[in-house]
């Protein structure tokens, strides 16, 4: 232990080496000095105070086994995960969370899905020296490196590779056997009126490719487009999805065009599970290919599609 | 004034529905689907068909079309008969607050009303409930000592409207993802949820704000000289205006309703032909319904057809081709008065 380093830790240290040169003073600095390098250690390998501001990654982190991590989520995440929100702060909505509710839990991490408001955040909160790191989720891959991401930072590598594996694994399998099936087109309703639908360069677009449908939204040349009811009647879809959550019932609603009925399926789809870019992805593409192909037997021990 | 003869009158109105039912036609073979005119008019004529053309046309085109020409109409003839009543060029049917109210109501409904057990089906129902609490408002204020002024009504209004608009910041502020794309349609104005029943309610107040406008149009020509002018040549003037502001506010609240605020054309509207026509009521109402009606039809298809499958909020659209339009008539008659 060079001295010149002992003299930064301890600006007293020439007056204690002077008067004690004995074992108790090396001792000591040896001391700090591990632990030093351990705290820095840890603080590479995983946060302990995390405040999640995305109901996608609060999801990956609870299903990781990290949920004791979060000390604060947002009102989307806190509607999600009602037993996480008893015990963590509810620190404001996807759009204004609260600076001083975050910092007052000071977390050592908060994760982030970037957006116009939020990265204006996330340079507030650098300002006042708090660690951030942003996750797009976009598409499917983004997801999946999430997972991954995530994983490292709590400290939770293997149960994300778990996860990982297993998503990549329903991939797999529904690409091989849905190569016998044909194709159908589909349009995935989020929202009825106004009618918002999913289309081209989404995660739920690439899962829509992976269950074996093409997705007629994808020309409208947006990740969630704005359609017009005229469209989507035209566009006469084989299989529509809807995911709205409106209380009217999807027969009702959708028979006052009576063409999208007689010529193709409406299947109504909980959206919790495939509208959220989070852990599940093989479960939500499970659901979206049994929705798409009823008769084909894909799912193994899979719960059956929400349709009703 | 121009003297109104029959000739003259017959002859606007004439050229005035022309217009209307050109646009109409517009509106009917035009649409994201492509779909040919001949294939359109085919479907119109064969109403008991099915199939993606029957639906196309109507059940998706049709009522659109009509919502989009009762709704531009009552807008229109409310801004005629509120410039007019409150002697303001700056009138518009928005500017007494019923609008606000309206929207009031409506966003609460949209906000709130996964907590109350509603769905966004209920949200024209409450704003109508909105726009006719903020009419008995405006009347309570307004007509202090047995007089409507049309100063208090403005301030009335100006004041309400801005209690509104920070009601509606509020409830955005709080709301979720979806209820905030429904919040901002509906401050921008938007048809694209047009259905039949909405059409008839907006008509049925339409033809009432309508027949009291036409029948009092003579009256609206003495109000705009003054209420004592309006007095001394014998009008009721008090009991007139109760019932312009009752009837106007009434045919405004239901079509905001189902549209939310289409701006621009309660303005220009009436201007524009005020620039043509000249003042006279009896003349500008019945024109400003027509051409109030053909200008919403024409900017709401351009709203859903220029993006193809994609949708516009009708509101961008009025503002956008209703500016620069007026402007350019502003200009090149700069001579005659455009005030009432």
């Amino acid at each position: 232990m060079p001295t010149s380093a002992c003299r930064n830790l301890f600006p007293a240290w020439p007056a204690v080496a002077r008067r004690r040169r004995d074992f108790a003073a090396w001792a000591i600095t040896l001391i700090s000095v591990v632990s030093f390098h351990a705290l820095e250690a840890r603080a590479e390998a995983s946060a302990e105070r995390v405040v999640s501001l995305a109901p996608s990654l609060t999801a990956i982190l609870v299903t990781l086994g990290a949920g004791d991590l979060l000390v604060g989520i947002d009102e989307v995440s806190a509607r999600q995960q009602p037993a996480l929100a008893q015990r963590v702060r509810v620190v404001g909505g996807l759009f204004n969370p609260s600076l001083e509710g975050v910092v007052a839990l000071e977390p050592d991490l908060v994760v982030f899905v970037p957006s116009a408001e939020q990265r204006n955040f996330q340079q507030r909160l650098s300002a006042v020296g708090i660690a951030t790191e942003a996750f797009s989720n976009l598409r499917f891959e983004d997801v999946l490196e999430n997972i991954e991401r995530l994983g490292r930072l709590a400290g939770r590598e293997p149960a994300a590779r778990e996860r990982i594996d297993a998503i990549r694994a329903v991939r797999a399998q529904l690409e091989a056997s849905n190569r016998a099936v044909e194709t159908p087109r589909v349009v995935m309703v989020l929202q009825r009126d106004p009618l918002f639908v999913v289309g081209g360069g989404s995660f739920i677009d690439d899962m829509i490719a992976i269950a074996g449908a093409r997705n007629l939204a994808a020309e409208l040349g947006d990740a969630y487009p704005r359609a017009s009811i005229e469209w989507l009647v035209a566009a006469a879809p084989e299989v529509l999805i809807d995911m709205d959550a409106s209380h009217e019932p999807a027969p009702a609603y959708w028979g006052r065009w009576p063409a999208l009925g007689a010529r193709g399926r409406i299947v109504h789809l909980d959206p919790s599970l495939v509208t959220l870019p989070g852990p599940h992805l093989d479960r939500a593409m499970q659901r979206l290919a049994a929705a798409l192909h009823p008769m084909a037997p894909f799912e193994r021990g899979a719960p059956p599609a929400g349709a009703r | 004034m121009k003297h109104l003869t029959a000739g003259r009158l017959g002859a606007v109105l004439l050229a005035s529905l022309g217009v209307l039912v050109v646009c109409l036609a517009i509106g009917l073979v035009t649409g994201p689907s492509g779909i040919s005119p001949g294939a359109a008019l085919d479907a119109l004529l064969h109403p008991a068909e099915s199939g993606a053309l029957a639906d196309i046309v109507w059940r998706i085109r049709v009522p659109r079309l009509l919502l989009a020409a009762g709704v531009g109409a009552s807008l229109a003839v409310a801004g005629v008969i509120f410039q007019a009543l409150l002697r303001n060029p700056l009138a518009d049917p928005f500017i007494l607050g019923v609008s606000g109210g309206a929207a009031l109501g409506g966003i609460s409904v949209l906000v709130l009303g996964t907590w109350i057990g509603v769905g966004a089906g209920a949200a024209p129902l409450a704003a109508f409930a909105g726009a006719i609490g903020t009419t008995l408002l405006l009347y309570g204020m307004a007509a202090v000592r047995g007089r409507v002024s049309a100063t208090q009504l403005l301030l009335t209004g100006v004041v309400f409207n801005a209690f509104a608009s920070a009601g509606i910041v509020f409830l955005a502020s709080i709301a979720g993802l979806a209820d905030g794309s429904r919040i901002f349609l509906w401050l921008i104005g938007n048809l694209s949820a047009a259905r039949t029943d909405m059409g008839i309610v907006v008509g049925v107040f339409l033809v009432v704000g309508l027949g009291v406008a036409l029948s009092l149009a003579r009256g609206l020509n003495l109000l705009a000289l003054g209420d004592e002018a309006a007095a001394q040549l014998g009008m009721a003037v008090e009991r007139q205006k109760k019932i312009l502001l009752l009837a106007t506010s009434l045919m405004v609240g239901a079509a905001v309703s189902v549209s939310g605020l289409v701006g621009f054309v309660g303005l220009i509207v009436p201007h524009l032909l005020r620039l043509v026509l000249g003042p006279d009521h009896r003349l500008l109402v019945p024109a400003s319904a027509l051409l109030g009606a053909a200008f919403l039809v024409l900017c709401d298809t351009l709203a859903r057809s220029l993006l193809g499958g994609r949708e516009l909020p009708v509101g961008a659209i009025t503002a956008l081709v209703g500016g620069p339009l007026f402007l350019v008539l502003l200009r090149r008659n700069s001579d005659r008065s455009f005030t009432a």
